[in-house]
């Protein structure tokens, strides 16, 4: 009985959530319409013609929308890569580190930037990179000529994902240094008793018991895939970059908000959700499979 | 779990962006009725006594009226002590001239940013009472039947003086914004001048240096270098030729056919090149001026002067341009007559920047060709269903009688709601022989016609202020004989502008290059997005040579075979 009555209180904290998801999620979702549509504004959803697939198929001969899905699937895969790699050898380096005291430190200013937005923090790196900043500066004292960082398609991707790591990482950072505490440290002792030297600890006690956190990370970050980070790119790119540097969200931005392409905008949006939900379920069944990740 | 959540925001934030229009739309559409019932009663209650004389022009509201409008801002402007984008010197001129209260609903920064939020406001089917528009904007509200029929209010409330300049343009301003028999736009009617690109220098980098100002192409390489070798920012900064910023135009095009300041349209036209022009080929068949053999040789030029460091490397990708011209960094820019017409500060800081102006490079004939602008450009747009559409005909009118007395030092009459510039086509030109005259001893302002004074609608003011701001000797343009201090400082800006960037267009003889077509096509509402997006891509890409000048042969083949001859077809269809 008082185990029921205490679910319930939680399934009353989960109405505000529900109504906002209701709201701002469910419900524009019928919005899906304008990408079978001629759509009108004055008309609306329930008044603009259905004209079937002609938007799918004027998609599908642009060849834009090739371009994008592939710089889109690009930048996330570095992503992807960057931030669970970086965090990962980081966490173990601060674990390993001899003088404890400097741990906490370390990992507050390392997770700083996490919480700077990126319009602050993108313009920071516009500057840092820019052809007058610090980076080129330094690289003039070894007699490179200045590289107009922003402007190179072939760099773009990469700095878009280093950038994104070096934000990230000190956050990411944390969820492994959780996992570490939870190796049992008797473990450690028992190996270092037996003669084993911190690098063999390393291999065949750290990293093991990390590994199911490590599985479930990589593959719930698959649903990701989609998602290259619109608020950054759109803030760092440029025309001469769109050829590796346009993704899917910032190209239905431009052609749905600044040209007024509604429905062609509403069906490469589609698409990219259909292509995501595949994902999250497959990523689904993979952590339940690999990593006994339950969520129902 | 927190992972999780955001991801599947993330994944239902692109449903939401394109969505939530929709939902919003339905959401705002009942608002809206809604508040059309409210004004309705409202104008009942007014209905008698709303003005007390019909259909004059200049008729203050015995009740006030409200008019909610959107606007854009300049990010910098900074406004006076008691003054903001939402109050201030015009909407207090209005309030007090006309009654009508001047409520600002949402603002953005000129630019993208502003061309965001009213596209916002279309497709949500929620406009503020009235707003300024671009064409596509307007074809797009048409389109969506979103427009009050201004027809009546225009022709019951405009003053003879707008008439005019409605007139003067053999009817072009009305039926660029007729659709269906319904004028559903007030337009601006537009200064040839602003339509033509000059080239800005640095006199006094020149005379430092012992120059003369380019004439040619191969000069204006020369003078560039010159720039660059002898340092003239010093300190290393020197940049010889500002360039377009994020917000820019490498040069001004059908649908945006003026005002293109720092783009390089005078270096494509020194190549008889119109790129962003629908023009006749020498075979009289119609082209896009983007496409064409010219247009590759001046990328091909300005692939060359960007190489050479001679322009600045961080176009298409700096933030303002205008920052670092404004900072003394750059010796030479091209942009319209008005350029300079808020430097005020400029000149006060260091009164040594010379800035003149030039009708140059030629060609290799030795001509100057200048391709102009449309007549109309930007529109005012009342929302269906605003009671009192005759409002901003009477705010437009206002504006043209007062705009004289208006201290625009204070605060740029840009700031004035709802503002889309109508004047005479040749204001700039006849006031420049206006104020030489004047100068000249040969003419004063009794000699000019009552007329004249109205339809030139700054004349007055020009006039009176011309021999306090500008010293002797009167055909020395250079900065020394200019006085821009006290009093003098308020109409210092206009008149350096008007004799030093107008005045080469009234002293050249140039070849005028019209586009045949100011409008989108229907087929180009879907297709020119792609079409233009290559085309910027290429031709920034072949100037800052990240490819090579031959990439633009692949450019005009891709052009055509995604559209681009489809669109063609349409345009020579719709001229002929």
């Amino acid at each position: 009985m008082r185990n029921k009555r205490f679910t319930r209180q939680y399934y009353l904290l989960l109405i505000p959530g529900f109504l906002w998801l209701l709201l701002f999620s469910i419900i524009p979702m019928f919005g899906i319409v304008m990408a079978f549509q001629d759509f009108n504004p004055g008309k609306g959803i329930f008044g603009s013609p259905f004209i079937g697939l002609d938007n799918f198929r004027y998609m599908l001969k642009l060849k834009d929308v090739k371009s994008i899905f592939f710089n889109t699937v690009f930048i996330s895969m570095l992503k992807i890569v960057g931030n669970l790699a970086v965090p990962m050898i980081f966490a173990l380096l601060l674990n390993e580190l001899r003088y404890k005291k400097l741990a906490k430190p370390i990992q507050t200013i390392v997770y700083l930037p996490h919480f700077i937005s990126w319009v602050v923090f993108a313009s920071i790196l516009l500057n840092i990179f820019g052809y007058n900043g610090p980076i080129n500066t330094i690289l003039s004292m070894f007699g490179v000529d200045p590289v107009l960082f922003w402007g190179r398609p072939n760099l773009f991707p990469y700095l878009v994902a280093g950038t994104d790591v070096w934000k990230e990482f000190g956050y990411n950072t944390i969820i492994y240094l959780a996992a570490l505490t939870g190796i049992d440290p008797g473990l450690h002792e028992a190996a270092a008793l037996d003669g084993a030297g911190r690098f063999r600890r390393l291999l065949h006690i750290t990293l093991p018991g990390i590994k199911t956190t490590v599985i479930l990370l990589v593959v719930l970050s698959l649903r990701n895939v989609l998602n290259a980070g619109f608020d950054q790119i759109f803030i760092l790119y440029n025309p001469l970059v769109y050829s590796t540097g346009d993704i899917i969200d910032t190209w239905v931005y431009r052609m749905g908000i600044l040209n007024m392409q509604y429905s062609l905008s509403t069906a490469v949006g589609l698409l990219k959700s259909v292509v995501s939900l595949i994902l999250i379920s497959t990523s689904y069944f993979l952590a339940k499979k690999f990593a006994g990740y339950n969520l129902f | 779990m927190k992972k999780k959540i955001i991801a599947i925001m993330l994944v239902l934030l692109l449903i939401c962006l394109t969505a939530c229009n929709t939902g919003s739309g339905n959401g705002v559409s009942s608002n809206a009725s809604a508040s059309d019932n409210n004004s309705g009663t409202d104008s009942q209650e007014e209905g008698g006594n709303a003005t007390a004389e019909d259909n004059d022009p200049f008729g203050k509201y015995e009740n006030p009226v409200v008019l909610k409008i959107g606007r854009s801002i300049d990010p910098l402007q900074v406004y006076p002590e008691g003054q903001s984008p939402e109050s201030n010197q015009y909407t207090d001129y209005i309030k007090e001239q006309l009654n009508i209260e001047i409520e600002v609903i949402w603002s953005a920064a000129a630019g993208n940013d502003y061309k965001q939020k009213v596209n916002l406001a279309i497709a949500s089917n929620d406009l503020p009472d009235a707003m300024v528009v671009e064409n596509a904007q307007m074809r797009n509200a048409v389109k969506a039947d979103q427009l009050e029929d201004l027809t009546k209010a225009f022709d019951d409330y405009v003053s003879p003086v707008v008439k005019s300049f409605f007139d003067a343009t053999d009817n072009q301003a009305v039926s660029d914004v007729t659709f269906d028999g319904k004028m559903v736009a007030y337009p601006n009617t537009s200064v040839a001048a602003s339509g033509i690109h000059n080239m800005w220098i640095r006199q006094d980098w020149l005379d430092e240096l012992g120059l003369e100002a380019p004439k040619t192409m191969e000069e204006l390489k020369e003078v560039a270098q010159a720039f660059l070798d002898n340092d003239m920012a010093g300190g290393g900064n020197t940049i010889p030729i500002a360039g377009p910023d994020t917000n820019g135009k490498l040069y001004a095009n059908f649908l945006a056919s003026g005002n293109n300041t720092y783009g390089f349209d005078p270096i494509f036209s020194a190549f008889q090149s119109y790129p962003g022009y629908w023009i006749h080929n020498e075979n009289g068949e119609v082209v896009y001026g983007s496409i064409t053999s010219e247009t590759k040789d001046a990328l091909a030029a300005l692939a060359d002067l960007y190489a050479s460091g001679l322009i600045d490397k961080e176009i298409g990708i700096r933030e303002r341009t205008e920052e670092i011209v404004k900072a003394g960094k750059t010796g030479m820019f091209f942009g319209p007559w008005h350029a300079v017409y808020s430097w005020l500060d400029v000149v006060q800081a260091d009164p040594t920047v010379n800035w003149q102006s030039y009708l140059l490079p030629l060609d290799s004939d030795g001509e100057v060709n200048l391709h102009m602008n449309a007549v109309t450009f930007s529109y005012c747009v009342v929302r269906k269903g605003y009671e009192h559409p005759e409002a901003v005909i009477k705010m437009a009118n206002l504006l043209v009688r007062d705009e004289q007395t208006f201290d625009v030092s204070v605060l740029p009459v840009a700031d004035y709601p709802l503002r889309v510039n109508n004047a005479v086509r040749d204001e700039c030109e006849f006031t420049v022989s206006a104020l030489r005259d004047v100068l000249n001893g040969d003419k004063t302002l009794d000699d000019f016609t009552d007329l004249e004074k109205q339809v030139y609608k700054l004349l007055v003011s020009d006039i009176n202020a011309v021999k306090g701001v500008k010293t002797e000797p009167y055909d020395d343009m250079n900065i020394a004989n200019w006085n821009f201090d006290g009093d003098n400082s308020t109409a210092w800006g206009r008149t350096y502008a008007l004799l030093v960037g107008c005045g080469p267009i009234v002293d050249t003889e140039y070849n005028e290059v019209y586009s045949l077509l100011y409008a989108q096509t229907p087929l180009m509402e879907s297709r020119w997005v792609n079409l233009k997006k290559l085309e910027d891509e290429t031709f920034l890409k072949i100037i800052m040579g990240i490819e090579p000048v031959d990439s633009f042969d692949a450019f005009v083949d891709e052009w055509l075979d995604i559209g681009g001859a489809d669109v063609t077809a349409e345009v020579a269809d719709t001229v002929s």
